[in-house]
């Protein structure tokens, strides 16, 4: 089901992330990979599950043949889909493979570079910026290629696009984003955020946007992780306050804690988005913890 | 200018066969600037080879200063003519320059063996004597009127056309820390020029046809013609 369906009934949508696994999918089908058993947690209390494209440039198991795969098991999947690896005729092919086997949810992303990934020799391809991306998939929608031909049986699926609220200056992002809207973006997922003054310049500023956008929040797992994504993590800062915190506590608490902080971020901020992307890192277990913290009743999302 | 920095000389060592005669040839322009392949360096090199044993049969930097290598006639007159004795006794050309001087080499030679003496890295600016900076990847389809003269090709890790991704991080480029990110770089420009509405069009996908290899250029002082993969394109440089 597209996402976009749920936008349009008022619904908040939650939705969860996994990365693929470093390896194949079994051939006995009673062996889940991991990422299926993290989605299989995920999918009582989200509307949908991101599938990300070997995320951090790191190689994995292909975004498209992990959506499927969470397809097949239940779970409506979002398939991450970057301009990194593919050229073109690459990606327009991938959204064209991807409808056709069943994906009714996309995000379309620049990517992260190889410099940040375990293949740092590999040729970075970025034939496209994520703008033309978009565009070129909205043309598809609309029953023509990137050079003008027509194709058969146009794709439908709903077109997700993300920003980073925390870039600096957050109107060069924001100039990004309304130019992805002109393309064709119908949803936007934020990077993760942790500021509330970062959250409130940007919900002020893109209020007249008129798209649906997700508040994107990752489980901070402890201090030490906030450091390592401060000093790490391209494009995310996570603040003082919320590294003493989870810092606060014993490591046995941590999980406790970290969804309570999160749901007390997420309560704070839910009404002025229309959902939440939620990115657990593993910790899918207490999703519905968080929810609950946030005051988002469980059943909202089936 | 085409920036060259020199091989490290062991890897230099192993392109030269035993006995092999190697006249050593460099460049009086831009690897004259990069200290890979001026007079000095050149006569250096012939030394550095001598030392270790390799035959060195002779070596020369074509013309003046300010004389490029990739310029073929005067390439050609110089080895053939200039140091016809010298040049006739080498089995090879060990070329201090960018890989068109090589293959200039080359031509001037009709066809000698060569070995590059450089690795050719990028084309750049003079910023001052000591630092050369890429500030164009000579794609072939300039798009900078709009981003204020600033290449967002090479300036931006990811060529990146509509926009920044969002991985800068204090103004700085994601895939290094240490250097700015090329679409802050262009935004702050164009703010302080009052300019900014340049970046509202929608740029589209690159014609990489004319980016491919290898391209061609042939003039007259009338008018020129890019030939590439995209086609001939030619242009008048009268009214
Ligand atoms: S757009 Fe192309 S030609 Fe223009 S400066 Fe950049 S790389 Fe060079
Ligand atoms: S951080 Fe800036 S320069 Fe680096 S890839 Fe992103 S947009 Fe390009």
């Amino acid at each position: 089901m597209k996402i976009t369906k749920l936008f349009q009934r008022g619904e908040f949508v939650i939705t969860g992330e996994v990365g693929p696994i470093k390896g194949a999918v079994s051939r006995d089908w009673r062996v889940s990979p991991s990422c299926a058993q993290e989605a299989w947690h995920l999918q009582d209390f989200v509307h949908a599950v991101n599938v990300t494209d070997n995320q951090s440039a790191v190689m994995r198991l292909g975004s498209l043949a992990a959506s499927v795969g969470l397809k097949q098991r239940g779970i409506e999947p979002i398939f991450q889909l970057t301009c990194r690896d593919r050229n073109r005729i690459a990606l327009q092919s991938d959204l064209l493979t991807a409808y056709s086997l069943g994906i009714d949810n996309v995000l379309l992303l620049t990517g992260d570079h190889i410099q940040l990934g375990d293949h740092k020799s590999a040729k970075p391809v970025f034939d496209l910026d994520s703008v033309q991306l978009i565009r070129m998939a909205k043309g598809l929608q609309a029953g023509h290629d990137i050079t003008g031909h027509d194709i058969e049986n146009p794709p439908d699926m709903a077109l997700g696009a993300v920003v980073n609220p925390n870039f600096e200056p957050l109107d060069l992002q924001l100039l990004k984003m309304r130019k992805k809207i002109d393309a064709g973006a119908e949803f936007f997922q934020t990077q993760a955020v942790y500021d509330d003054r970062v959250v409130d310049e940007f919900v002020a500023k893109t209020e007249k946007f008129g798209r649906p956008i997700q508040l994107g929040v990752v489980m901070l797992k402890s201090p030490q992780m906030g450091a390592f994504m401060n000093r790490n993590v391209s494009g995310i800062s996570v603040p003082r306050a919320w590294i003493d915190e989870i810092g606060s506590v014993d490591k046995a608490d941590r999980k406790k804690k970290a969804a309570e902080m999160m749901g007390r971020f997420i309560a704070r901020h839910k009404d002025k988005f229309q959902g939440v992307h939620i990115m657990p890192l593993g910790w899918t277990d207490v999703v519905p913890e968080i929810l609950e913290h946030a005051g988002i009743s469980v059943a909202a999302a089936r | 200018m085409h920036a060259t920095i020199q091989k490290p000389i062991t890897e230099i060592l192993r392109f030269i066969r035993p006995g092999e005669k190697v006249f050593v040839v460099g460049c009086n322009n831009c690897a004259w600037k990069c200290h890979s392949g001026g007079p000095d360096e050149t006569k250096a090199m012939a030394e550095r080879l001598t030392r270790r044993g390799v035959d060195v049969v002779g070596y020369t930097v074509p013309g003046p200063q300010g004389m490029s290598l990739c310029k073929l006639d005067h390439t050609r007159k110089v080895l053939q003519q200039d140091y016809a004795e010298q040049t006739r006794r080498a089995d090879s050309f060990l070329v201090l320059g960018c890989g068109q001087g090589v293959h200039t080499v080359i031509d001037a030679t009709d066809g000698a063996m060569v070995h590059p003496g450089c690795d050719t890295i990028f084309g750049g600016e003079t910023v001052s004597e000591s630092d050369i900076q890429e500030f164009c990847s000579l794609c072939g389809e300039c798009v900078i009127e709009y981003t204020g003269g600033l290449c967002p090709m090479t300036l931006c890790s990811k060529q990146l056309l509509n926009g920044p991704c969002g991985g800068a991080e204090k103004g700085m480029c994601e895939v290094d820390p240490e250097r700015p990110c090329g679409w802050v770089l262009i935004y702050e420009r164009l703010r302080k020029l009052g300019r900014l509405e340049l970046l509202d069009a929608y740029q589209p996908p690159k014609d990489h046809a004319k980016w491919s290899r290898p391209r061609r250029l042939e003039v007259s002082p009338f008018e020129a013609t890019f030939c590439s993969q995209a086609g001939r394109v030619t242009v008048s440089n009268q009214d």
